[in-house]
Parts: C-alpha cells; structure tokens; sequence
C-alpha cells in the first residue's frame, strides 16, 4: 500500500481489490508474461535510481581506517559511524530546528494557501483577474532573486537570526500551493456553497465547514510540498539563521570535515542518510494523498 | 445571490442598494480571504525585488549609510564582464543538457511505468524516491560515489580497466553536477502519468484500427493530448536548472564551508548563482550583485518567452481541429 497508486481512479477498474490472492498472483505472472521487456527495462532503472542509497549505506557503515580500500564491502560493518555522525556536528539540535522550521511553515502556508486559493476560485472582487496575474507572475520570479534583497532588508529589522522569517513566509502562503488550490476548489458545483449560504453560514464558516474537509488530498500534499521545501533548504537558513540555531541541511552541509577542510566521507555519509530519511519517510506516508493531490488539481 | 437581487429588483432605489451593499460585501470578503497573500506578496515579494532593482542602480557595499548612484554603471558590466558572462554560459550549457534529458526521460519512463506490469506500484515508487531527495542529500551523496579514492564509481570503472579520475576536480566535476540533477528525473513522472490519463482511450482505439504503430499512435494521439503539460513542465524545469547552486557549491574536494567562504568551488561549477552569491557575501558589491539578479530575471523571462514562441506553436497546431482533419 506505501507504493504510487495510478492517479487516475478509473484504470484500476480490472484490479478490484477482493480478488483472491492466489488469482491476483496468477494474474501479475500473466501480465507479467505479456510484457517482459517492459517490465525488465522497469526493473533495471529502478536498480539504477536505488544503487545510490546502497553505496551510501555501505560507505556509512565502513570503518574510517577502510575507507578508499580496495574493496567492495567493507570487512567489519562499524555502526558507530552513525552515533559519531550525530556528535560531529550538533545534530539533534539542528534537527530539532530543522522540524519546528518545516512544520511551522508548512502548517501556515496549507491553511493560508488554501485561503487564497479559495477566494481566487470562489468570490468575486474588483481587481481579481489582475491580482491572479501577479500570483502566476511571482510563480516565476526565482525565490533567489527575493532571497538576497529581503535578507538585506530583514538585517535592518533584527529578523536575520530568529524563526520570524519562516513563520512570514508561511503566512503569505505559497504561489504553487494557491494554484493548485484554486484549481481544485473551481471544480465544484455552485450548490454546494448556495446551500449553506440559505442556512446563514459566512463566507470563512462555509470554507471551513464545507470546503476544506472536501480537500484532504491537497492538504495533505500542500503540506508535503510546504515540509519538503524547508527542510531541504539551504540557502535560506544558511543566511537567515546562526551556528547556534541553524537547520540540518545546513549541518550536515558543511560540517562532516577534519582540520584540513576534507570530507570524513563515512560520516558525511551517515548524515545525509540520517538527514534524508525522514523526508523519504513523510513522501512515502504521505504518496497516496499526495499523488491524488497532483492529479485532482493539477491538471485542469 | 448577488445577482439575483440585482435584476429582480433593479428598478427599486432600496433593492439597488442592497445589490451594491453585497457587493462591496463580497469584494470585502474576497480581500479577507486573499489577505494573507496579498499582503506576504507586497512585502515578501514584490518590495524586496523592488529594493534590487533600486540597488542596481547604485555602488552600496552594505556598509554606507548612504548608497552611492551609478546609473546603468552595473548592468553594462554585467553584459560585458568577460567572467560574468562565462558563468551565464556554463549556466545556459547545463540547462541545454539537463532540460531535453529531464523532460523526454521522465516522459519516457512515465509511458513505460504506465504499461500493466508486475509489481508496477512498487517500481514506480522506486523510481521515484530519488526525486523527493533534498538537494543538499544528493549532492552529497553523489559527492561519496565520485571521490576519488573511497567512491564506487572509480571501483567501477577499475572493472574495466580505467585509471582512477579525479572527479571533482577540474572539468568532471561538471559532469557529477549533471548527474545530480538528473537523477532527481522522476519529478516529473507523477504529473507525466496524471497527463497521459487523460489521453482519449476512443482516440489511441481508432488510430489503432486505422493501422497506426506505437510510434504513429504517439506522435499523433498522446503527444497532443499531454503537448500543454510538456510545455509548462519545460518551463518550469528550465526556471529551476537556472538557478543550480546547491551542487556546485557541494561538490568539491575540499568542504565548501559556512557562507562567504566559498573559496573552494572549482571552476567547473562556477555557474551564475555562485557568482551571484560570491558579488554579495564574498565582494560585498551589493549593487552589482543585485543587477545580476534582475538580468538573471530577464533572461528567465526571455527563455520563457523562447519557449513558448517554439513549443507553444506545436502545442497549439497540435490540438487545432481543422489540421487535425486534413491528415
């Protein structure tokens, strides 16, 4: 179940889920029988795609005297390497920024996307074609270009430092989120909301009752996308934030090196295995969600 | 509601102003809603851009209290600085590779994982892990596979013979930051499979019936139905390959260090970001640095435009009707 189900709900039509397991094996070798080639090219590239990960782990599992030895795997599987990892650098510290980051801008930016998102799809208000002219407009404008200026800026206002700047970021919402929202919240008929609007329900009673709990997938990947983005990047607590509270991709960066500045390549390895679990973990949680996220609103 | 009150009663002084009240109602809830946004835009957005196109105009070093005026000073430089213009190259060479591989090759693999296969969830998942990989974990994950003396890929080419490379030294180096950025391919694949749901079944049928291979039936029935998906997915890939600056700065010999001691990026990997970065924190030439920024928009806005003039044309001629009889 943890695996990328087909977006679309339909062709799964000829796989009902109840079917007997000794039919459905019959049935996956006969497929598998009608299109080898496919299916041997397919499991070729997924080998491919994996190998890195299995490198990774045997460099992180390799003793420090073996590293660069003439051989495949090591003689002796040291798993201190991955505590050592954690002592080298302030690892759980930077973790823990690394987890109150992502989850404070995720969370801020689900809900005010989703705000957004509803109120470009569903209301009505001078000046809304323009302003969804900007929102596709700033889609394009490369956070780099925002990044540099606003630190400038922030140093002025003692913001360079503290969460603060996460927490603006999250509140603004993001411009991909707000699409996607906006194409999923579009989709539904007029009624729904007429409805509730004769039971006297407000405008922020009718999103919040009707409208948002229709939209789990897409919290689910807005939240995903809000996570994964922090906690994969680099540049922006690398300039916002200090040794002392820094994130983990920071950390884990530029932290595994001895005296001279070269790499401890079996602890770099067992950081970024460390630091890229979790990630992994979410997405895979997270993927049926996720997917269905992507193929209800991202395509109209 | 709104407009139901508004023609029924339309006549009416009262009911008029009643219509107008609910619209201002409405308009007002539609800014309560879209707040959040608006004002995050403003001041996130749109002001800090703004203060770089103000300090592109000036020579400030971050530390005047004043910022001296000059001019067009900055972007005559950034359009003739033989160095600049290396980075913007090696900036345009590596999107010209990533960017065909990237699209075609998720593409193709989305086609592939498409086709009702044995275990097709779980390959489909496997292949798409290495997308959801921040950047700064494959980088260096790729850097540990390319070292020269503790990496795989030197054990590998030791199969056959070769003798060890120094990867991320010297040129190579640019090669390992292609691979980085290629093995994160499988970004596209979910919103390639989401596409090709979406190509009419009736459609493949008939041209199937009318004695069209697979190569016809994709030249002539998917690649019109996905061509709009392709063309923002290409947009969108080309945007974020621009800007490659984790890599570049990660793979290297020696550990690139904290900020503003990137001292140790080789050559190879000096894209335009890294000089863009290097102009503020290593030169403290704010002013230069921020025409960089805006140049870099414009050029992202000009290859936007490139596209669309390119592929747009083929996305549109493909799904015109009357074209699509006369074959």
């Amino acid at each position: 179940m943890t695996a990328i189900k087909n977006p679309s709900h339909g062709t799964n039509r000829g796989f009902p889920p109840q079917v007997p397991a000794a039919s459905r094996r019959s049935r996956a070798r006969r497929l598998a029988r009608r299109n080898p080639l496919a299916f041997i090219v397919a499991v070729f590239i997924a080998v491919l795609m994996i190998l890195p990960f299995v490198t990774l782990i045997i460099s992180a599992l390799t003793p420090a005297s073996q590293m660069g030895a003439d051989r495949w795997l090591p003689t002796s599987l040291r798993w201190a390497n991955f505590a050592d990892a954690t002592r080298y650098i302030a690892f759980w510290a930077m973790a823990k920024s690394s987890v109150i980051l992502s989850s404070l801008f995720a969370v801020l930016a689900t809900f005010s996307s989703a705000l957004t998102g509803y109120g470009f799809a569903r209301m009505r208000g001078p000046g809304k074609n323009v302003l969804f002219a900007v929102l596709i407009g700033t889609m394009m404008v490369p956070p780099i270009v925002t990044l540099i200026p606003t630190y400038l800026l922030f140093s002025d206002y003692h913001l360079v430092g503290t969460y603060w700047p996460w927490v603006l970021w999250g509140a603004a919402g993001t411009p991909y989120a707000i699409f996607l929202y906006r194409q999923f919240f579009s989709s539904f008929p007029k009624e729904l909301e007429e409805a509730a609007v004769i039971d006297g329900a407000g405008p922020l009673r009718i999103f919040i009752q009707v409208f948002l709990p229709l939209s789990k997938p897409l919290l689910v990947t807005a939240f995903v996308l809000g996570f994964n983005a922090v906690w994969g990047d680099f540049i922006a607590p690398d300039l916002f934030l200090n040794q002392s509270n820094t994130t983990l991709a920071v950390g884990v960066a530029s932290g595994y090196e001895n005296s001279q500045g070269y790499p401890l390549y079996n602890l770099l390895a067992g950081g970024a295995l460390l630091y890229v679990v979790p990630v992994i973990l979410l997405f895979l949680f997270a993927q049926r969600s996720y997917v269905r996220g992507f193929a209800t609103a991202g395509l109209k | 509601m709104t407009a139901a009150a508004r023609f029924s009663s339309g006549a009416a002084v009262n009911g008029r102003r009643t219509g107008r009240r609910r619209r201002l109602r409405s308009g007002l809830a539609f800014y309560g809603f879209i707040s959040p946004w608006l004002i995050g835009t403003a001041a996130l957005t749109l002001f800090p851009v703004g203060y770089a196109v103000y300090l592109s105009f000036t020579n400030w070093n971050g530390t005047t209290p004043f910022k001296p005026w000059a001019g067009l000073a900055n972007y005559r430089e950034v359009l003739t600085s033989a160095d600049t213009l290396s980075t913007l190259s090696k900036t345009l060479v590596l999107a010209a590779v990533v960017v065909p591989v990237t699209i075609v090759g998720s593409l193709l693999l989305a086609m592939l994982l498409n086709r009702r296969m044995r275990g097709r969830a779980m390959l489909r998942t496997l292949i798409y892990i290495p997308a959801v990989v921040p950047p700064v974990a494959s980088s260096l994950i790729w850097k540990v596979i390319f070292d020269r003396n503790s990496g795989a890929a030197n054990r590998v080419l030791a199969l056959f013979g070769v003798n060890p490379v120094s990867w991320l030294s010297g040129r190579t180096v640019f090669i390992v930051m292609i691979v980085v950025l290629l093995w994160a391919l499988g970004s596209g694949i979910v919103i390639d499979l989401a596409a090709l749901q979406t190509v009419p079944a009736e459609q493949l049928e008939a041209a199937r019936v009318d004695g069209a291979g697979p190569f016809g039936r994709f030249r002539h029935v998917i690649l019109p139905a996905i061509s709009p998906i392709l063309l923002f997915q290409t947009v969108l890939t080309v945007i974020t390959t621009l800007q490659t600056f984790i890599p570049a700065i990660l793979l290297s010999p020696i550990a690139a260090g904290g900020m503003g001691v990137m001292t140790n990026i080789p050559q190879a990997n000096e894209v335009y970001m890294v000089d863009v970065y290097e102009q503020f924190f290593d030169y403290s030439r704010y002013g230069y640095g921020s025409a960089m920024l805006v140049v870099f928009f414009f050029v992202i806005v000009a290859m936007t435009a490139l596209i669309f003039r390119f592929l747009g044309r083929s996305v549109f001629y493909a799904v015109d009707p009357a074209k699509a009889h006369q074959r």
